[in-house]
């Protein structure tokens, strides 16, 4: 019986023990059932203790701190203080486990961006000119940038000339490769521009607002006179959509196979294409939009008013998620920056009163930037790599970097390009591509602009080289990773956090119940033992300067101390130990070797820190 | 600009694989958590579709089957006893009898066990009468079918060689059935075996049945008293018995080593089990509500507890040598920590019916209960709450279940007299998996892990359609205790302050802790 009990190893301390605590644990050296390996320092190794470690981890040698790259200064990667608070032994090393694999992530992927997918020329890519020596980018004409790029590129750039088919609205798929264009007066026509291979031409006959391809080249979807239609690949009409009447704008969500369309009437419509069923309609009560556009993170949709309001919508709610009071004019160009920086969170909006407005999807309260346009605008478009193209009569200008700098000033354009006479009636950037795609009233032109595509995609979401397939396969696994459309919300992390269950609508019924009724949050919080932080907002995005800094002060104050410096640390009381016994031994060598090796770690973390050394950095810095 | 060069994205030949370029940038990927919920969704609705436990009922009794007999060492064999005395010996890989031994007693069965050696190649199979107060030794060469060069003495005697001969016997894919058509003569050695045709698949059902007619018990040790239960200690030959008092018996001697009891008590014991990591500890659950240890090597009854309700079954945790399990006729299951006796470690509610049997797989992370309400409930040992549940329509009332020892398999005795052989994992896939395959499993069971408290995976992971009686008293007993809590709440509100504390379920368990 007590073998049993002694088998089993000591007891748990009780929650409130008081007395001596039980660290003095003496490992026994006694002979043990288990085979043993004899060690050279005359100690024993049990390998079944030892064959199965309590973590894993990576040598230190490879810790970021210890590799000499420019980017691995941030020290060994260790997990959330708050982690460490967790009272459950299995859950803190899980959550610890998860912590660092992410925070792992994190690091590698910064380093592959850094080492592997950063452009060549320059920071950001793009056109580079002398500013010192008064040349400007937004002054390099197309034909400037058409002799300098390689024989590949110039192919790309290309006019549609269509007379009197009056003006042209564009439409890429999400890998780039297809484009779908769609006359006022009813010519439709979708190829495959990189290739020159036109899959179909139709004329319709009638007028036609918009056109946009669902969720591959196979199918799309034609907002026409009375109807909303949907043709496949070679132009055969597959379906005619009754319920979405007099459609002026459409959006397709393609991860939720959503096509949404918006009226003259009005009316918000979403229709699931891979059931066919209309999901839901919404009256807006705000008369004919003026501009629509969808949120690519979020999968809301914006839609822009005539009495100068954007509002903002998902099928799980009758009124908009956002209302805002954005222009003296119609607005009538909203455009979702989706690129990294951005992440669908700034928005930008033009209106008939000349204004161009960028907006933080965090903070809508008041615009971000504002600038005046002095041609009248008609529309927006945002690239992979974040700019901003503003078309409008004669012309289309593109900016870039709108967030960062002063933003109290009118932004310099990047370039701009001229349009004599036409009015682009749609601009859209090539996914993957340095192209912007301008529809207007002589057909379209397709235009280089160095450095606004994203240059690396992922095959496993936009495969630009895509055989058949492969296409086949992303056609299944997409139906079966179709979101559900409860799922559209403005918080695009909502999903797993915990629901914080009121019990009750009024308040007599939550205060009515009993300790046993309440859920665990609420009878840790009865308690007293919640732990919950004060504030829960934190976000990477927000790391600027000054929380660095702030951060840097708190840490300080935590950390003083009343300890001298030096004197206790059982190095030095080590040293001090042996430099008595005046005995110069290999161990004592190889001690302060460390420490003279320490010092002058420390002295040139100081010195980089102060400016005196510049530190190496660049692809062979790792390699010391 | 952005210039590509095909040659870098095509194939390298017609039968390479398509090259990938990723970016994992997550600006790249939108929606991440929506479609990852997607998947999860998906993967859980996969797993309730091909949850189908049930792999077969083994029938061939002519009356209840109310206990079980796992053979511990060997995997595809299992024996039941039945209500009218019978003992059949089942093969789960042929899935029919391998011997039947019609009057074993007279009247129910109380308890089968297997010995922890073999003689001349043939196990031995210990079963006790509940009414006739008989214990008898079974031993045949049919047990072990397909065992061909005899062996004499304890497996753990000596060598290596003998663990070898038992392994290849105890493997699931059992070469061979042979009988020993002389039970009383000497086992010759695999004569007849090489001729016979199928592997001894085919089984001569009128010469088993005429084997198992004959068969005599090699030893017979006779008591007043019946007996409800037997266990046998891990290696030596030595096993103990429940009637009213414990008893330990030698396999070779006639009369009891000794007689354990808990000072005077005169209750009758229900069960007794052996601990198999300390193997001279075995503990008993008794009619006065109690459980007890006891310790063979002092021969005494350590400590007891009394509990609120009678317990019908135990288990000691192969794993966890402290940790027990006691399946109670209050509708529980209770963990308990011999440490610390006071209060159970883990409720496990679920069942609307005493729970009769009990059993922890080998693993030691998760057991079967069996209860009268007709269920089979599979457990994990942290959650209070029931993995899955097992039923269907003509099981009856179940009095035993057990783990296969491959922790594949969980085997129940019920009423209608039949053995049934249950999934363990209701959806796993029987038969060989290759290696893609069992990535994809493996990943939609991290998907569903990951999302397992998202309320659209719960509700679906967590939903089991049972039968409309259970349905029915499971929310009977959820109003009655439902009400009985606000009852209490009440009259704690109505009393003075302090006077009436609630009590945690765990500690309303045990009465009292004797020593």
């Amino acid at each position: 019986m007590d073998a049993l009990i002694a088998s089993a190893g000591p007891l748990p301390p009780k929650k409130n023990y008081k007395g001596k605590s039980t660290s003095n644990y003496i490992k026994k050296s006694g002979p043990t059932s288990h085979q043993t390996i004899p060690r050279a320092d005359g100690s024993k190794i049990d390998p079944s203790l030892q064959s199965i470690l309590g973590s894993t981890r990576v040598p230190t040698s490879f810790h970021q701190s210890n590799l000499a790259s420019g980017s691995g200064s941030a020290g060994a990667i260790k997990s959330d203080v708050d982690i460490s608070r967790v009272k459950d032994k299995k859950l803190r090393s899980k959550l610890t486990r998860q912590d660092l694999t992410n925070k792992q992530a994190q690091v590698e992927r910064n380093e592959v961006n850094e080492w592997l997918h950063k452009a060549v020329s320059g920071s950001k890519g793009g056109i580079e000119v002398e500013e010192e020596e008064g040349e400007r980018t937004w002054r390099v004409k197309q034909k400037e940038i058409e002799e300098s790029v390689g024989q590949a590129s110039r192919k790309k750039k290309f006019d549609l000339k269509f007379e009197g088919m009056g003006s042209y609205k564009v439409d890429y798929t999400r890998n780039g490769r297809h484009l779908a264009i769609a006359s006022s007066s009813g010519h439709v026509a979708t190829f495959d521009w990189q290739a020159g291979k036109l899959h179909s031409e139709i004329q319709l006959k009638e007028s036609v607002r918009d056109i946009k391809f669902l969720h591959s080249e196979d199918f799309y979807a034609v907002a026409q006179k009375r109807y909303v239609f949907i043709y496949d690949q070679n132009g055969v009409e597959l379906h005619k959509l009754k319920q979405h009447i007099d459609p002026t704008y459409m959006e397709f969500l393609p991860y939720h196979y959503l096509l949404t369309t918006v009226g003259h009437a009005g009316y918000l419509k979403y229709h699931d294409t891979s059931t066919g069923v209309m999901l839901t309609q919404i009256p807006t009560h705000l008369g004919s939009p003026h501009s629509m556009a969808q949120n690519p993170h979020s999968a809301i949709i914006h839609l822009g008013h005539a009495n100068g309001t954007m509002t903002l919508w998902s099928p799980n709610m009758t009124t908009p998620h956002v209302k805002l009071l954005a222009h003296r004019g119609p607005v009538n160009g909203i455009a979702v920056d989706p690129s990294e920086g951005s992440a669908g969170r700034y928005v930008a909006t033009s209106g008939m009163d000349g204004m161009v407005k960028l907006w933080d999807g965090r903070m809508w309260g008041k615009e971000l930037r504002s600038w005046h346009v002095r041609n009248q605008i008609t529309n927006l478009a945002y690239s992979g790599m974040g700019m901003l193209s503003v078309g409008g009569k004669s012309g289309v200008t593109i900016y870039r970097d709108l967030q960062d700098g002063n933003t109290s000033h009118t932004p310099t354009p990047y370039l701009t390009l001229p349009l004599p006479s036409l009015t682009s009636s749609s601009v859209k950037f090539c996914p993957f591509e340095d192209l912007l795609c301008v529809g207007h009233e002589k057909g379209i032109s397709s235009l280089l602009v160095p450095g606004s595509g994203e240059p690396n995609f992922d095959s496993n979401e936009a495969d630009l080289f895509e055989t058949y397939s492969r296409k086949r396969e992303r056609d299944v696994r997409g139906l079966l990773d179709k979101i559900r459309p409860e799922l559209i919300t403005l918080d695009t992390d909502f999903l797993g956090k915990i629901n914080e269950s009121r019990g009750g609508e009024t308040f007599e019924e939550r205060n009515s119940r009993s300790y046993r009724q309440l859920g665990r949050l609420e009878r840790l919080r009865a308690n007293g033992q919640a732990d919950e932080p004060v504030q829960s907002l934190e976000s990477e995005g927000e790391e600027d300067d000054q929380g660095e800094e702030g951060r840097k002060n708190g840490s300080k104050e935590e950390k003083v101390k009343r300890k001298m410096k030096g004197k206790g640390g059982s190095t030095s009381r080590y040293l001090r130990k042996k430099q008595k016994k005046n005995i110069v031994d290999n161990s004592l060598l190889a001690m302060r070797a460390k420490v003279a090796a320490q010092r002058k770690a420390d002295d040139t973390k100081r010195k980089i820190a102060s400016g005196e050394i510049v530190k190496e950095t660049g692809a062979l810095a790792r390699f010391g | 600009m952005i210039s590509r060069s095909l040659d870098d994205h095509l194939p390298s030949s017609s039968t390479a694989p398509h090259p990938l370029q990723r970016n994992l940038a997550p600006h790249l990927h939108p929606f991440q958590k929506p479609r990852e919920y997607a998947r999860a969704m998906t993967a859980v609705k996969i797993d309730r579709m091909f949850a189908k436990p049930f792999v077969d009922a083994l029938g061939g009794h002519q009356d209840g089957v109310y206990c079980l007999g796992k053979d511990s060492r060997r995997v595809g064999i299992v024996a039941g006893g039945g209500g009218d005395g019978e003992v059949i010996v089942h093969s789960l890989t042929l899935r029919r009898p391998l011997l039947k031994i019609p009057h074993a007693h007279k009247g129910l069965v109380g308890g089968i066990c297997w010995s922890s050696e073999q003689h001349d190649g043939r196990r031995s199979m210990i079963t006790a009468g509940k009414l006739d107060g008989n214990i008898k030794l079974w031993r045949s060469s049919a047990f072990t079918p397909g065992q061909k060069s005899s062996f004499r003495g304890s497996e753990f005697a000596s060598g290596s060689g003998n663990q070898e001969i038992l392994d290849s016997t105890g493997a699931i894919g059992e070469n061979g059935l042979n009988f020993d058509e002389d039970d009383a003569g000497e086992y010759d050695d695999g004569e007849g075996e090489d001729g016979e045709e199928g592997g001894g698949l085919n089984i001569d059902s009128k010469a088993r049945d005429e084997l198992g007619e004959k068969l005599e018990p090699k030893m017979v040790w006779t008591n007043k008293n019946g007996f409800n239960g037997i266990d046998h200690h891990r290696t030596d030959g030595v096993f103990a018995t429940a009637s009213n008092t414990v008893q330990i018996w030698d396999e070779t001697r006639s009369a009891p080593l000794s007689n354990l009891q808990f000072g005077s008590s005169m209750e009758t014991v229900n069960k007794v089990r052996f601990n198999q990591s300390e193997t001279s500890v075995l503990a008993s659950v008794g009619n006065d509500r109690t459980m007890c240890l006891y310790d063979i090597r002092t021969g005494k009854a350590e400590r007891r507890i009394v509990m609120q309700f009678v317990s019908n079954a135990i288990s000691w945790c192969p794993t966890l040598p402290t940790t027990m399990l006691l399946a109670s006729e209050d509708h529980n299951l209770y963990t308990f920590d011999i440490r610390n006796l006071n209060s159970p470690s883990q409720i496990y509610k679920g069942h609307v019916g005493g729970v009769m049997g009990c059993d922890w797989s080998p693993t030691g992370e998760e057991f079967v209960s069996g209860s009268y309400d007709r269920t089979v409930r599979l457990w994990n040992r942290e959650t209070g709450k029931s993995r899955d549940v097992y039923h269907t329509k003509r099981m009856q009332r179940v009095f035993d279940v057990t783990y296969t020892p491959t922790a594949d398999f969980v085997l129940s005795a019920s009423d209608d007299g039949n053995v049934r052989i249950w999934k363990s994992n209701a959806s796993q896939k029987l038969g060989p998996v290759s290696t893609k395959e069992r990535q994809a499993i493996e990943h939609r069971q991290k998907l569903i892990e990951r999302y397992s408290t998202e309320k659209g995976v719960k509700s679906i992971k967590d939903r089991r359609h049972v039968p409309q009686s259970i349905h029915n008293a499971t929310k009977l007993k959820r109003d009655m205790i439902e009400s009985r809590k606000v009852k209490e709440d009440r009259r704690r509100d109505h009393s003075r302050a302090g006077r009436e504390k609630p009590k945690a379920e765990r500690k309303k368990a045990v009465i009292v802790e004797q020593k």
